[in-house]
């Protein structure tokens, strides 16, 4: 009798188990937003990034991108920090884009909106200069921005960017100045460079790598040479301390319970050491830099306070 | 360049792309059959529904309904004296009169083989031009672009004639569209009411649903065409190969027609009726028997028919290399391009040519496939679509339209501010303003103001940066002669003037 008791109370004891179990995140699709459009940079990202997550969160876990586009982005963030933080709705965040709108415009969230889940994608800047211009060299490049303050025009994909920020930085280095010509989006930048209009363009190395033969790449903006243009030098070994890019990651909104945090991050922190993933990212020419959790969170309070600066500088509006 | 315009055949050559192009060619000749709906109405109920096909399937229709429209119009503007589409007025100068000859049949193969011609030789204009050109945009910087987008604006005002007021209005209504949003240069808010669906400005494609495809419909739900449909159940129709040899001589009105389509097209506002009327102005004014047209005369209805073929492809030549659109269809078709990631410019011929030469592939096909669908199926099928029940077919295009609107953003909000824009385009529409102005002002204003802007800064506030090339001045002298060019040849030389609306 009591040993029966006992075998019913360890059934019942699995069968609970079991229960909860069944009802661990995640047991539904996770929806991810992407504030852009599809086909984009962001969204060939998530795409790209979905079925590895599928993979570590296990579980037949699905995941299901949804494109929310506009306003640069956004809308889709905005309707990420408003989402219910269960874990079923993360979206694609880009630094520094995201935090500059919180400066330039009444944007619907805040640095303490979200719950940062990882970065994945860093695209460093690179200058460029167009064939026409003649500035074939880095010092060259400085020489003449020396020689007229302004007179070298430099075209980007918008203000308030990572291109901007990049600006910034490298006339706060070289105590230079350029004239900014902010074209709508980094290909009429690269077209406008390529005809000779401007004569200089800061854009990202996924965007130029297949152009050397039509326009200069003078260097790029990080630590190490990058694998997508190898013979570019770094400005560091240029000796200008610049380092600057566009960042690509996702996040949650603020609030997620800690199991489902814990298990989103440990998903995301394995694609650092997947090969496949590091090959798919390659294919689609974006550079990888997984950065996790609150790392990831003080990189974006870092951006923010980058983002400041430029902004009390430099307002761009 | 060209060796890419013969890789790029193969991948056209699959059944699905090929499928896409003739259903499209069918839809097309449907839609233009049908009288209020247009081509520009039918792709972009289309466009919003093609996100996920394959780029060059999703093109390949829109080819298809372009080159199909364009003739479908014919149909009831021979039979009915209704011209299915604006482009088709012309053809009913001389379609009807033969019809009521009982030579209805005969004016429809001469307008489907003018038509298949025209589409021929602008499909051809747009792969021998489109690929050099696209080498020259390198040379439009943002001063030149302005220019373009000034000339064009200019066009669509002046040569469209009708009222140059009501053009103008109509033209500064889209220019006023085109500043809603963040501003081009600093992100600033213009006209949003702190709307976030509104930051990106207004989407080409919803204003166009609205205004396009809506008025018309509408007329269609009032207006129940009543006919007794003789004309139509005895065409006298004989194949085809049998009424060959008696268009031969119309060579020199196809050669004709075909230049001015293709030239027509390519400037930026005017588009198919345009063409339609100066071809057929220029072929009746060298006739030798001027006083046949009007009374039936088959060579009228291919003038008519040829140009307004002839403008299709070649109206992308700008779209293509500038970003730039020819007129209203070249302008939706080209938001089919960007939903599909394809940037215009010269970029778009290195980065995906299997695409773009795919699609000028597609259209060349579109333009033949015409003399085979057109001529044999549609000649007799179509005009009996004519007798479909009105209310059914307003309906199902309403659908239609609400649900490809919201599927380009999967808003409520879109759905909202397309009715709104149906609403401004019926009133339009009753008032007899223009629409196509409308649209190219969205583009082209939008356009001109960065593009100012943008060239301004780089001339570090120089206005003298707006003149400073060749090309600049080119333009602005075309500009200056689209403004007073037709008063001056008014005063010199009585000259005959140019009617119809795009």
């Amino acid at each position: 009798m009591f040993r029966n008791l006992k075998k019913t109370a360890l059934i019942g004891a699995l069968i609970m188990t079991a229960g909860t179990a069944a009802a661990e995140y995640p047991e539904k699709p996770i929806e991810v937003i992407v504030g852009f459009s599809a086909g984009g940079g962001t969204d060939v990202m998530a795409r790209t990034v979905a079925p590895f997550l599928e993979k570590y969160l296990g579980d037949g876990a699905s995941v299901v991108v949804k494109n929310v586009p506009g306003a640069s982005g956004q809308i889709g963030v905005t309707e990420t920090a408003e989402a219910d933080p269960d874990g079923y709705t993360i979206g694609t965040y880009n630094l520094p884009g995201m935090m500059a709108r919180t400066l330039d415009r009444e944007a619907g969230y805040d640095a303490d909106s979200f719950t940062y889940l990882a970065n994945v994608v860093n695209d460093p800047n690179v200058i460029v200069t167009s064939k026409a211009s003649g500035l074939d060299t880095f010092d060259k490049l400085l020489e003449a921005a020396k020689a007229e303050p302004g007179a070298v025009t430099v075209g980007m994909s918008s203000l308030g960017g990572d291109d901007h920020f990049m600006l910034t930085k490298l006339q706060n280095l070289t105590e230079t100045e350029f004239t900014i010509v902010p074209f709508r989006g980094s290909a009429p930048a690269r077209t406008a460079l390529m005809g000779g209009h401007v004569a200089m363009g800061i854009l990202n190395i996924s965007e130029v790598a297949s152009f050397k033969d039509e326009i200069n790449i003078l260097g790029i903006a990080q630590n190490e040479r990058s694998d997508f243009a190898p013979d570019v030098a770094t400005f560091k070994e240029q000796g200008v301390d610049l380092i600057n890019g566009s960042m690509r990651g996702f996040v949650a909104p603020a609030g997620l319970p800690e199991d489902v945090s814990a298990k989103l991050l440990e998903a995301f922190g394995q694609l650092a050491s997947d090969e496949e993933f590091a090959a798919a990212m390659t294919a689609t020419a974006n550079p990888v830099e997984v950065v996790v959790g609150a790392d990831f969170q003080s990189l974006n309070a870092e951006t923010l306070d980058l983002a400041k600066t430029v902004w009390d500088e430099t307002p761009w509006q | 360049m060209y060796s890419d315009l013969l890789q790029s055949l193969p991948a056209v050559l699959t059944f699905a792309n090929f499928a896409a192009v003739i259903i499209g060619v069918v839809a097309g000749i449907v839609v233009g059959a049908l009288p209020g709906l247009s081509a520009t109405m039918a792709i972009s109920v289309l466009v919003p529904f093609t996100f996920g096909l394959d780029p060059l399937v999703a093109l390949g229709l829109m080819a298809g309904i372009y080159n199909g429209a364009m003739y479908g119009g014919a149909i009831p503007a021979v039979l009915l004296r209704i011209p299915g589409t604006p482009a088709a007025v012309a053809t009913s100068f001389d379609g009807y009169p033969m019809a009521q000859k009982g030579e209805g049949g005969f004016a429809l193969q001469v307008a489907v083989v003018s038509s298949a011609i025209g589409g021929i030789a602008s499909a051809f204009a747009l792969m021998l031009l489109a690929p050099p050109l696209s080498k020259v945009t390198l040379l439009f910087g943002p001063a030149e672009v302005f220019w373009v987008a000034v000339f064009g604006l200019c066009s669509i005002i002046f040569l469209l004639g009708g009222s140059v007021v009501k053009g103008l209005i109509s033209a500064c209504f889209g220019v006023f569209v085109s500043v809603i949003g963040s501003d081009p240069i600093l992100g600033v808010d213009r006209y949003t009411f702190g709307k976030l669906e509104m930051l990106d400005g207004i989407n080409i494609v919803i204003l166009l649903v609205g205004l396009y495809a809506l008025p018309p419909v509408i007329d269609l739900l009032e207006t129940p065409l009543k006919t007794d449909g003789s004309a139509s159940d005895n065409l006298g129709t004989e194949p085809i190969w049998k009424a060959l040899p008696r268009m031969f001589g119309f060579w020199k009105t196809w050669l004709r027609g075909s230049l001015i389509g293709i030239w027509i097209g390519i400037l930026p506002g005017a588009g198919g009726s345009m063409a339609a009327f100066m071809s057929y102005n220029e072929a009746r004014r060298t006739s030798k028997t001027p006083e046949t047209w009007g009374n039936g005369e088959p060579e009228g209805v291919a003038a008519a028919e040829t140009a307004n073929n002839a403008d299709t492809a070649s109206a992308l030549i700008p779209a293509l290399t500038l970003g730039i659109p020819g007129t209203a269809v070249a302008a939706v078709m080209l938001g089919g391009l960007l939903i599909h990631g394809l940037q215009p410019g010269p970029m778009l011929f290195r980065d995906n040519p299997d695409v773009v030469f795919g699609f000028m592939w597609q259209f060349l096909f579109g333009a033949i496939l015409l003399i085979f669908v057109g001529g044999s199926l549609a000649t007799n099928s179509f005009a009996k679509l004519l007798k479909l029940p009105r209310p059914l077919l307003g309906s199902v295009i309403i659908v239609l339209m609400l649900i490809g609107v919201y599927s380009i953003n999967g808003r409520m909000f879109d759905v909202y501010l397309m009715l709104g824009f149906g609403a401004i385009g019926y009133v339009m529409d009753k008032l007899k303003f223009p629409l196509p102005p409308v649209v190219l002002g969205l583009i082209l204003g939008a356009f001109a103001e960065e593009n100012l802007r943008l060239a301004l800064r780089i001339g570090r506030g120089n206005w003298g940066v707006l003149f400073q090339n060749t090309t600049s001045l080119i333009l602005v002298a075309m500009t200056l002669a689209v403004v007073f060019g037709p008063s001056l040849k008014r005063r010199f030389f009585k000259g005959k003037k140019i009617e119809g609306e795009g």
